[in-house]
């Protein structure tokens, strides 16, 4: 497979997770767009590096590297959205964002 | 010398802020949750010898690297000296804050140096791996932080509007460096527009990839700052957050947005060295900026114009200003940078101090609406003289140093053809002056309220501190202008 196919799958992957944003009202779904945004781009990573290393013979693998701490990140990130929306589904008993609708002009 | 050691001796700052944030964390675990303050005192402490070292690199004569990634340059420290003098002045707002302590609680401390590290990490490296984790440090550290109030609905609401914007933000950004990664086949910001760079042969083919790569990644900066059209978290995140804490967002992690964004487009378009089809690329990059630049401090101005919650309109003053100092990012100059470094800097103190009038009042009158102010001047009079000196920097009318930052910004950008820019910016600050003006209306034209306003001789002596350093920095200039120009050194080699 060529890269252009690699990147077709991110590039569908990071539009889906922008719909899944704009589109869903359940903060789970919108945490799970941004989780397809961050495996879209890990997939890229990964891509690139390969083909840039067949290009050049060998090299860095700084791409590779580059999405390992992004799977970490997003580990971390899930973490502390995840115990913030636990902690509104306290407060409001929903997990939508608009019924948390305090702060407004 | 061994190449290890000199690069530990490097990372002195960034090491003594950790074992800081650790200390802090065990020392409250000691003292159980009782007497917080003293974590405080800790705190303070390590920033202090933070600084100290971090003086100590401020005579070093070349930028170098160490560690193949970390930056050691005038530059970072900058943003450094900066996080640090934002930091413990919100540590000393946490120490002072009514609601504080009755939570009492020392993981503040822990959370508020963890997010500063980000910041240290972020402004120092033209590594884009160690960017993302830096920023990624701030924005967890930031979320925990907004939410800290866990009882508290606003304040929930609030971590749960940040966490959705900023991993939205994150990810954009992200798929952005994906794609200048592969388009670049590098990590390293030096070495993308040079001659023998990637950025050239993949500009000679066609700009349209590049552009996107750029703007995804402007997104995620954008966003850090407040820069429309990615400001929509803002008020509400600046409203529901404890106090500190918004101070906090508004001043250090608003400059870190801005130091990784000046190095970003510094390191890539401004180096010597980069060749000219790169150079004029990044012409077209700050004409994008200067438009939203325009659209950003015209949306915060009018805004604020409606408010009547005195921290939400403060939130929304802080992006007008974002939009203000992106002028001078968009002249792509260095004279530009420095225009925009300097006004930070007048934006530290005049809006530090503009928080603590908040945090004083919030305080004395138990919320924070302008109308609640009303006659409060005569009251207190001390810090509300020094608010309106702070209100009339804030708009930019001189003798104050926010005066001095504003005429910087607009030279520069007459002197880069920017006419139109300028004078959105101008008028702008007209718009201004209505909403500041109305606090100060508030405060002396209104009948001497009935309440007593209770003393608080250590915020109030801070927050005058400050309002002296608005003024005397407004006329003697000097000292802010050297620094901001010494600290382009990352630009010239």
């Amino acid at each position: 497979m060529g890269l252009g196919a690699y990147i077709a799958v991110s590039a569908a992957l990071f539009a889906l997770g922008i719909v899944a944003i704009l589109v869903r009202r359940n903060v789970l779904y919108v945490l799970m767009g941004i989780e397809m945004i961050l495996n879209a781009a890990n997939i890229n990573f990964v891509a690139f590096d390969r083909f840039n290393q067949s290009a050049s013979g060998g090299g860095g693998l700084e791409g590779r590297m580059f999405a390992i701490f992004v799977i970490i990140l997003a580990a971390a990130e899930a973490a502390v959205a995840l115990a913030i929306v636990l902690n509104v589904f306290h407060l409001f008993n929903s997990v939508k964002p608009s019924e948390a609708d305090l702060l407004r002009e | 010398m061994n190449p290890y050691l000199d690069g530990l001796r490097g990372i002195q700052p960034e090491i003594v802020m950790t074992i800081t944030a650790l200390a802090a964390l065990v020392f409250d675990l000691v003292l159980k949750g009782r007497e917080s303050r003293r974590v405080g005192y800790l705190t303070l402490t390590g920033l202090a010898l933070t600084s100290w070292f971090l003086l100590g690199q401020w005579s070093e004569a070349a930028p170098r690297t160490v560690f193949g990634m970390v930056a050691i340059d005038q530059f970072g420290n900058f943003f450094k000296l900066f996080t640090v003098a934002a930091l413990a002045m919100v540590v000393l707002f946490v120490m002072h804050d009514h609601r504080e302590r009755e939570h009492g609680v020392g993981e503040y401390y822990f959370l508020l140096l963890g997010a500063s590290l980000g910041i240290f990490f972020m402004v120092s490296t033209n590594n884009l791996l160690l960017m993302v984790l830096g920023f990624e440090l701030l924005s967890l550290a930031s979320y925990s932080l907004a939410g800290f109030h866990k009882g508290d609905r606003k304040s929930a609401e609030a971590a749960m509007k940040y966490v959705i914007f900023g991993g939205l933000a994150t990810g954009i950004m992200l798929y952005g460096i994906s794609l200048l990664y592969g388009l670049t086949g590098t990590i390293d910001l030096a070495k993308m527009g040079t001659s023998t760079g990637g950025l050239v042969t993949q500009l000679a083919q066609s700009p349209v990839p590049v552009g996107i790569a750029m703007v995804l990644i402007l997104a995620g900066f954008a966003y850090k700052v407040s820069v429309a059209p990615f400001h929509f978290w803002t008020p509400d995140v600046y409203e529901g957050a404890p106090t500190p804490v918004t101070t906090f967002l508004a001043v250090g992690s608003k400059a870190a947005g801005f130091g990784v964004m000046l190095r970003f487009l510094g390191a890539i378009f401004l180096r010597p060295g980069v060749a000219d089809s790169v150079a004029a690329y990044g012409d077209r990059i700050g004409l994008l900026l200067a438009i939203l630049a325009a659209i950003t401090m015209t949306l915060g101005n009018f805004a604020a114009l409606r408010q009547s919650s005195l921290k939400r309109m403060l939130a929304y003053s802080s992006i007008a200003h974002a939009g203000y100092v992106l002028i001078g990012v968009s002249c792509m100059t260095e004279a530009g940078f420095s225009a925009a470094l300097y006004y930070l800097a007048a934006y530290y103190f005049m809006n530090l101090g503009a928080f603590g009038f908040l945090l004083y009042f919030e305080g004395v009158n138990g919320n924070d609406s302008v109308d609640s102010l009303k006659g409060m001047g005569f009251k207190a009079p001390l810090i509300s003289i020094v608010m309106v000196a702070f209100l009339v920097s804030l708009t930019g009318l001189p003798p104050t140093v926010g005066f001095y930052g504003k005429y910087l910004l607009f030279v520069e950008g007459v002197s880069q053809g920017l006419y139109w820019l300028v004078v959105v910016a101008a008028l702008n600050s007209v718009v201004s002056l209505f909403y500041y003006l109305r606090v100060a209306k508030a405060l002396f034209l209104s009948k001497p309220a009935d309440r007593e306003a209770e003393p608080a001789p250590v915020l109030t002596g801070f927050v005058t501190a400050f309002g002296v350093a608005t003024v005397v920095l407004g006329i003697y200039i000097t000292p802010l202008r050297a620094w901001a120009e010494r600290s382009l050194d990352v630009l010239r080699g």
